[in-house]
């Protein structure tokens, strides 16, 4: 009891800073305008239809940026100015400053997707072919997978130098393997295999399933799941990860534990891929 | 005993922060532990706080173990650490309340502004406060849960004159209720002022504890004497009190003696018996200080700031 009201001070507190930050508000709300902007004139041709092709990938690449970029910088910050370390004199405990800080990053990246969205509904006429509960519950679960993963990068990053240069590291594999910024169909077929083994992939193949073929949840059910073990193993990844302060040493031995997590789950979605009924499959099949 | 500690030690690899520190520490006191930088007092304060470990040694805190019953200990203790920093987007109001919450019990935001004189302050970014205000913020937040012992580590440090009196006072007031403090600094003149027990750590050892009268007093000092007189003067009487002169500056001629006393009845023996008469008499005791110096001595040179 008393650690949710200790996450809801610092996760109220995390939300008026952000608010009275300029390159924070830059990040999450004038750069995906910028590249809504763009995709919608250059590949949507500024028509509904085309727009409609393109935006699931649009989607995927803010929610990759919205998690990757910002939040690690945030968590490293905190630890290098010793924020985090008068905190840990408190009875406030890892897990509400984890949480707290992720809850933040999934805040301020679903405004910046309601933001995308508006935009694109009132300058292209975008419509989604399915369900919107479907689509929310979808942003809902991606952010909530990807997030904890810009949250274990804070944990890792040794200082506010190598954290966007790791976040910069995961971003474009995470862009381009997903099929966001290129089409998967045009990936080698080797880069689609490997292509099963990042989140994002499933991100965006649930995000065309519901945006493009107006598919209902039972049908993205499989990359929804993949998407929410993500979410699940990447929570209990952080509690491992967390360091209140710069003197930690991150645990090799937990980092080990942490990638191992995760390549068991991406393995077993590469697995199960094709009997998950995923696009790429039908696509060809 | 708000604080018992026996036989404490801490190493950091090859390097001795503390080597056997035994301590007791009553309720209600403002104890001021002073050293050189490496002497141990961020180590010893890190430990009783809970968040450093001891490598060997007993430690009790209101009763309580910091390295098994640091939650416990948590809700009880106000503590300022040496190396911290707030968040500097929100206001003094906003950041009380943030740390309020973490608190099973805490005070009204608006009493402890009040308390530190904040209340002017209280819709300003932490990041407009100056320095000194920065400093009763972090003291408020030490104190928004109502502890009864508060940890300081270096609570003063950088501050001005005027702003270190004013967090002086808000520290007094805490400790007129009963309560105690334990405080590191750099400060002797604040060791002096503020404090009722003055331990002095030296390479991770108590070199001298005691009330800063006492250690002045337990110290092996010399006082100066500088006297201005009028008429034949024969410092012959006062030398033979222990004095010994060191010639004129100006009007005055100048003695040291290590027991004044011996030497000013003497020089009220001579003022009856020969025909002079002292139009002036200053005279300057030892302070904490020149104890302080000689305690620590080649000790500040003597390691690096390894463990601060």
């Amino acid at each position: 009891m008393s650690q949710l009201r200790s996450f809801l001070a610092l996760y109220r507190g995390h939300l008026l800073a952000y608010r009275r930050t300029r390159t924070a508000i830059y990040w999450s709300f004038a750069f995906p305008l910028f590249f809504l902007l763009m995709f919608g004139f250059v590949f949507g041709r500024g028509n509904p239809d085309d727009t409609r092709f393109i935006m699931p990938g649009l989607f995927t690449i803010t929610i990759i940026s919205g998690s990757m970029f910002g939040i690690a910088m945030r968590l490293v910050t905190e630890r290098e100015t010793g924020i985090l370390r008068r905190q840990r004199v408190t009875p406030v405990t890892a897990v509400a400053v984890v949480l707290a800080h992720g809850a933040t990053a999934l805040t301020t990246l679903l405004a910046s997707l309601a933001l995308q969205l508006l935009l694109a509904r009132v300058v292209f006429r975008f419509r989604i072919e399915g369900s919107w509960p479907a689509f929310i519950l979808v942003l809902l679960l991606a952010g909530a997978a990807l997030v904890p993963i810009g949250l274990i990068v804070g944990s890792v990053a040794r200082d506010s130098r190598t954290a966007p240069a790791i976040a910069n590291f995961l971003f474009f594999p995470l862009m381009f393997l997903s099929g966001s910024a290129i089409p998967f169909m045009m990936l080698p077929e080797w880069m689609q295999r490997l292509a099963r083994l990042v989140p994002t992939t499933y991100i965006n193949e649930a995000l065309q399933g519901v945006v493009v073929r107006g598919e209902g949840l039972a049908k993205v059910a499989g990359p929804l799941v993949v998407l929410a073990l993500t979410s699940g193993i990447g929570v209990a990844l952080n509690g491992l990860l967390f360091r209140w302060e710069s003197t930690e040493p991150v645990k090799g031995t937990r980092l080990l534990l942490a990638v191992a997590g995760l390549a068991v789950l991406y393995l077993g979605a590469y697995f199960f891929a094709p009997a998950l009924g995923m696009a790429h499959y039908r696509a060809r099949g | 005993m708000t604080i018992v500690v026996e036989q404490l030690r801490k190493s950091y690899g090859e390097t001795r922060a503390l080597n056997g520190i035994d301590l007791r520490i009553a309720q209600g006191g403002v104890v001021g532990l002073l050293g050189p930088n490496g002497a141990g007092k961020t180590t010893l304060v890190e430990i009783l706080e809970g968040l450093r470990a001891p490598t060997a040694g007993r430690v009790s805190v209101l009763g309580l173990d910091p390295a098994r019953q640091t939650r416990e200990l948590k809700q009880r203790i106000g503590v300022q650490l040496q190396s911290t920093a707030l968040p500097l987007d929100l206001t003094a109001f906003e950041l009380l309340e943030m740390y309020a919450a973490f608190y099973a019990r805490a005070q009204p935001v608006r009493d402890v502004l009040s308390r530190v004189g904040l209340e002017a302050s209280a819709r300003t970014l932490a990041r407009n406060l100056s320095g000194g205000q920065r400093q009763r913020l972090a003291l408020g937040i030490a104190l928004i849960h109502g502890p009864e012992l508060l940890l300081l580590d270096e609570p003063t440090a950088g501050l001005d004159p005027v702003a270190r009196r004013a967090l002086h006072q808000v520290i007094r007031e805490f400790n007129r209720a009963g309560h105690s403090v334990i405080l590191t600094t750099h400060y002797i003149e604040e060791a002096e002022t503020l404090c009722d027990r003055v331990i002095v750590i030296r390479s991770g050892e108590i070199v001298a504890d005691g009330t800063p009268f006492e250690l002045v007093a337990r110290a092996a000092g010399t006082s100066t004497l500088w006297l201005a007189l009028s008429g034949p003067f024969d410092p012959g009487p006062l030398e033979a009190a222990g004095a010994e002169h060191h010639g004129q500056e100006g009007a005055h001629h100048r003695f040291t003696a290590r027991d004044p006393a011996a030497v000013i009845v003497a020089l009220g023996e001579m003022l009856r018996s020969q025909r002079v008469t002292l139009t002036d008499l200053r005279m300057k005791r030892p302070a904490l200080e020149d104890v302080y110096l000689e305690l620590v001595g080649d000790g500040a040179r003597e390691r690096p700031e390894a463990s601060e």
